[in-house]
């Protein structure tokens, strides 16, 4: 689950990351209080879960109540790729004398936290690393050991660090390691870590957060979390997290069940070479009759829907169950539109048999384009 | 001898008193499997499909002579029992559930590596080596003894691609679920290692996914050491892209993980790209395999 700048940025303060003075703001009236307690100037950021929020123009700063309402104004209506601006996050602005980057993830392939620190922070971080890679120093934890604030002034000194600023920032990454760790992150990130011209809050300043939670992991975190659901934008997306199943929406109009995220992305990728995908949805391990009840509820809410897919397989999942929820669903909404059903393993000829009890079309062959092909024949081109 | 499974391997259950883990230790020896026990704590002295069910791995290890674990344990306890696990000796074990955090396994591999254990996930069906045995969920039916390896990430996939291939009589040597999460306990070329040395397979299939950097790494052990034919099929060509934030993913990776890029590496290491699963019948076919 990612979370929005401002609950990040709470986070840091919990911790002792020092942090700027803020609100948060969901109408212009709101802004200009919390912008009076600051005192002017103050920067507006608008809270939306993508990167490239700055390049988009979704930060600007006002120096008078005036230029607030207008600015305010201007991003409460805007859309930064696609994604409405309910929240503006109001703070203070920072006396800028130069900006850090810090940021810690799991390296998949080694499996350890890395710790990445530049000297270069803000927007272009990913360039930065490309064209000059002497600027980016990174390093690899014993994910059982830890990390410690030696290895952080070990490796903020490869960046030329020194006296002071040293401990202070090796202070924060050791902070920063102890929210990665303590909210099972995938990532935690500052970008920038302002470094003030003045000595205030010991010269440093965490302007910026991002935190992504891993979901699987969300209920042992010992900390007041919103719910993922109320995260989801997209409606169909969102029942789709309710009933426990993982769903794309997509611009087609060929409904997908499968089992395994795999075998849906290949089904995707067959289907796809010659119609269009509704949805992306995977069911994951859990199959049971009142799952795909609901998963063909869940599929068929997409308007102009022409046909569904099902592709699943009887490993873990009881197969022959989830087809007495498909059908019973047909039954019970006398649905009419085609369906294509691939079922193999466990209980496969039981399965066969119930769905072609609701009129499914049953494919016996393994492979999917096969399938694929009987569903093209039911219903044509694009 | 077939990789990971063989005539010596003693399987126990945990989880193994659950509906899950019961419902597959009859799957697993009906096939034919080698399981000699099952561990769930505080069910110590119970039975399931007379098999005797221990309080700890450690007396299971004992009472049995069992040398190898497959995991039906809920994700919050994995952690735990694979701790248990690897402390009671067992050197190879199957991590069957999904959504573990990905701070557990990242814990779990660097024990694994510390105390030279083969693990396996998460998220994986197991291995199946055909006619011989299985440690998960594999169904039995779509796979046939022979000559060709098959290495997934995604365990349905794996299904597919045994499917596809016994339907046209060719057999594998063996089948492993490599485990579909960001991090997994044994490398994809750790695991291509195995197929490379075995005297029993001719061929490997690798089936990956969008994402990660796995099979780049692949790509770089066939390039330097793998003397088989290789065939791979990455699925997502027509995954929507996530909205990425954060750029510590990006900085780490590079380009790597995209349909393309691991196209570009396996290609260029001498690896045949499957365009779509069923393209695999016309290499076998091209390569002389049986």
């Amino acid at each position: 689950m990612r979370l929005y700048e401002y609950e990040g940025i709470d986070i840091f303060e919990s911790v002792g990351i020092p942090v700027p003075r803020r609100g948060v703001a969901e109408t212009t009236e709101d802004a200009l209080i919390i912008a009076g307690e600051i005192g002017y100037p103050v920067v507006l950021k608008a809270q939306v879960l993508v990167g490239g929020r700055g390049l988009a123009g979704g930060v600007k700063t006002a120096t008078t109540p005036e230029e607030l309402e207008e600015i305010s104004g201007t991003l409460f209506n805007f859309e930064i790729k696609g994604l409405p601006v309910r929240k503006l996050m109001v703070c203070e602005k920072a006396d800028i004398l130069r900006e850090l980057y810090m940021g810690i993830t799991v390296d998949g392939f080694s499996g350890k936290p890395v710790v990445v620190v530049s000297t270069e922070g803000g927007a272009h971080i990913e360039e930065t690393a490309r064209t000059s890679p002497d600027k980016i120093a990174s390093f690899y934890c014993d994910p059982t050991f830890g990390f410690y604030p030696f290895q952080a002034r070990m490796l903020l000194r490869r960046l030329g660090l020194s006296e002071r600023l040293l401990t202070f920032c090796a202070d924060v990454l050791v902070r920063l390691y102890r929210v990665f760790s303590q909210f099972d992150a995938l990532i935690a990130e500052i970008n920038p870590m302002v470094i003030l011209k003045t000595g205030y809050q010991g010269g440093l300043l965490a302007v910026d957060s991002v935190i992504e939670i891993d979901n699987s992991a969300l209920s042992r975190i010992q900390y007041p979390l919103p719910q993922m659901t109320e995260r989801i934008e997209n409606p169909l997306e969102r029942k789709g997290r309710e009933i426990g199943v993982t769903y794309v929406d997509l611009g087609g109009d060929i409904g997908i069940i499968a089992s395994g995220a795999g075998l849906g992305m290949a089904t995707m990728d067959i289907i796809g070479q010659r119609l269009r995908p509704a949805n992306f949805l995977e069911t994951g391990g859990g199959i049971t009759e009142e799952l795909l009840y609901k998963c063909m509820e869940l599929v068929i809410m997409k308007v102009n829907l022409r046909a569904i897919f099902i592709n699943i397989y009887g490993g873990i999942n009881p197969i022959h169950e989830g087809a007495r929820g498909v059908v019973r669903y047909i039954r019970d909404h006398n649905v009419t539109l085609p369906i294509v059903a691939k079922a193999l393993g466990n209980h496969q000829e039981e399965t066969w048999e119930i769905f072609r009890s609701g009129g499914v079309h049953v494919v016996t062959e393994a492979p999917t384009e096969i399938a694929v092909d009987r569903l093209f024949e039911l219903v044509g081109k694009k | 001898m077939s990789i990971l499974i063989d005539d010596k391997t003693r399987v126990i259950v945990q989880g193994i008193t659950g509906k899950i883990g019961s419902t597959q230790t009859r799957w697993m020896l009906k096939y034919g499997t080698t399981v000699v026990g099952g561990v769930t704590p505080g069910k110590g002295g119970n039975t399931v499909e007379d098999l005797p069910v221990f309080d700890s791995v450690e007396e299971a290890v004992q009472e049995t002579g069992a040398n190898a674990s497959v995991f039906f344990v809920p994700a919050p306890f994995v952690l735990d029992a694979f701790y248990e696990t690897a402390d009671a000796g067992i050197k190879l074990i199957v991590v069957v559930p999904e959504h573990i955090p990905v701070h557990d396994v990242i814990k779990m591999r660097a024990y694994a590596l510390e105390k030279e254990v083969l693990a396996l996930g998460p998220t994986t069906p197991g291995i199946l080596v055909p006619g011989k045995g299985k440690m998960g969920i594999m169904p039995g039916s779509l796979f046939s003894p022979g000559r060709v390896g098959i290495i997934s990430r995604s365990g349905t996939l794996s299904y597919e691609f045994a499917g596809i291939l016994s339907e046209k009589d060719i057999g594998q040597s063996a089948v492993v679920g490599m485990g579909a999460d960001s991090v997994i306990l044994t490398n994809l070329p750790d695991i291509l290692k195995l197929f490379e040395a075995d005297d029993e397979t001719d061929a490997v299939i690798i089936v990956g996914e969008v994402g990660g950097m796995q099979e780049e790494k692949a790509a770089e052990f066939i390039a330097n050491g793998m003397t088989k034919p290789v065939a791979s099929y990455i699925a997502g060509r027509f995954s929507p892209e996530g909205k990425c934030m954060g750029h510590a993913g990006a900085i780490v990776r590079g380009s790597a993980g995209t349909v393309e890029s691991k196209c570009e590496a396996l290609k260029a290491s001498g690896a045949e790209i499957l365009k779509s699963p069923i393209e695999v019948i016309d290499w076998t076919i091209k390569n002389d395999i049986h």
